[in-house]
């Protein structure tokens, strides 16, 4: 089970629909959720000084609405700027694969295609998730 | 991490679920060591009711979530016909002011029309009378009628006022001929 997860999405729905999702299939213990990307790069700024409170995972949407950056921009900052070396990846209702490219190019671990059945995704995601934590498991899409 | 409640707690937490079917939900229960076969059993039953209560939840978000993306898709279309509209009745305005505009065109073009026909016929109408009045001055001259001198100031008080109603007749239809000329242009 993975620890603790950080859904930073601008969709009141799917983070019910995300949090009941990985409750019920034993994803996570805990999970929080954001609504911009604003603020997940405060919390990824904060996680260098202190790195306890970083969480196990971070799913991001590729358009986070009122938010100053997309998803891409977001992992490119976590990972590239901040260097908090946490699993992360895109979780998006779009699949086009320009932006896919894009989410690889810049770190993101993987890409779960949002959709009205997406428990089987995060089943399979959850199987994953060791390989993706000790980086032997590579860019993966879930569609 | 696990937590071991104490005895009291956990059978406190049995009463409550027995008596009145308040259980604790969450992850919490993830969280609570098993001690004995009674708040094992709690355990599960709580952890069954959170999950079937959950279920619930993710279902209806989940119709909440197709509905509003239908909505959304309606708005769309909606928002769609509504710009067609506007574009239609754009085109629409545009027709009908180029109608209204042909329209004012040949109305003032027949307009111009008449006037010039009017102002023909009354030339021909004004030549015609010189051409009558100066017959029959010649005529009085030849026959040698008294009236000559009558005749005489008759014919150039008339032919001075012919003349001067022709050049302002002549004057009009120029007018009426360059007027229909910029029309035809336009």
């Amino acid at each position: 089970m993975i620890d603790s997860i950080l859904l930073v999405d601008d969709e009141d729905l799917f983070h019910i629909v995300f949090e009941d999702a990985c409750s019920l299939l034993d994803i996570s213990l805990s999970l929080e959720g954001i609504y911009s990307s604003d603020e997940a790069e405060g919390r990824a700024i904060d996680w260098v000084d202190n790195p306890s409170n970083k969480p196990d995972c971070i799913f991001v949407d590729l358009n986070i609405i009122g938010s100053s950056f997309d998803g891409i921009e977001l992992v490119r900052r976590v990972n590239h700027k901040y260097g908090n070396g946490v699993v992360i990846g895109i979780i998006s209702s779009s699949f086009n694969e320009d932006e896919i490219e894009k989410a690889q190019e810049v770190g993101a671990q993987f890409w779960i295609v949002k959709s009205d059945d997406i428990e089987p995704r995060l089943e399979e995601f959850k199987e994953d998730f060791a390989g993706y934590q000790d980086r032997t498991t590579p860019f993966k899409v879930y569609k | 991490m696990k937590l071991n409640l104490n005895e009291e707690a956990r059978s406190a937490l049995i009463d409550i679920g027995g008596s009145r079917g308040i259980f604790i939900e969450g992850n919490i229960l993830k969280l609570l060591e098993p001690c004995d076969d009674a708040f094992k059993e709690y355990i599960d039953t709580a952890l069954a009711k959170d999950t079937e209560r959950r279920k619930k939840r993710l279902e209806i978000t989940k119709q909440v979530q197709d509905k509003n993306k239908e909505l959304e898709e309606k708005a769309q279309e909606n928002d769609d016909l509504m710009s067609e509209l506007k574009e239609a009745l754009a085109v629409a305005e545009d027709a009908k002011e180029a109608a209204l505009s042909d329209l004012d065109v040949m109305q003032k073009k027949s307009q111009f029309q008449l006037i010039g026909s009017i102002v023909s016929y009354a030339l021909w109408v004004i030549v015609g009378t010189g051409i009558i009045t100066t017959f029959m001055y010649i005529m009085a001259i030849y026959w040698g009628s008294t009236e000559t001198t009558l005749i005489g100031n008759t014919w150039s008080n008339l032919f001075g006022i012919l003349l001067t109603n022709s050049f302002s007749i002549i004057g009009t239809i120029m007018g009426v001929k360059y007027a229909n000329k910029d029309e035809d242009k336009e």
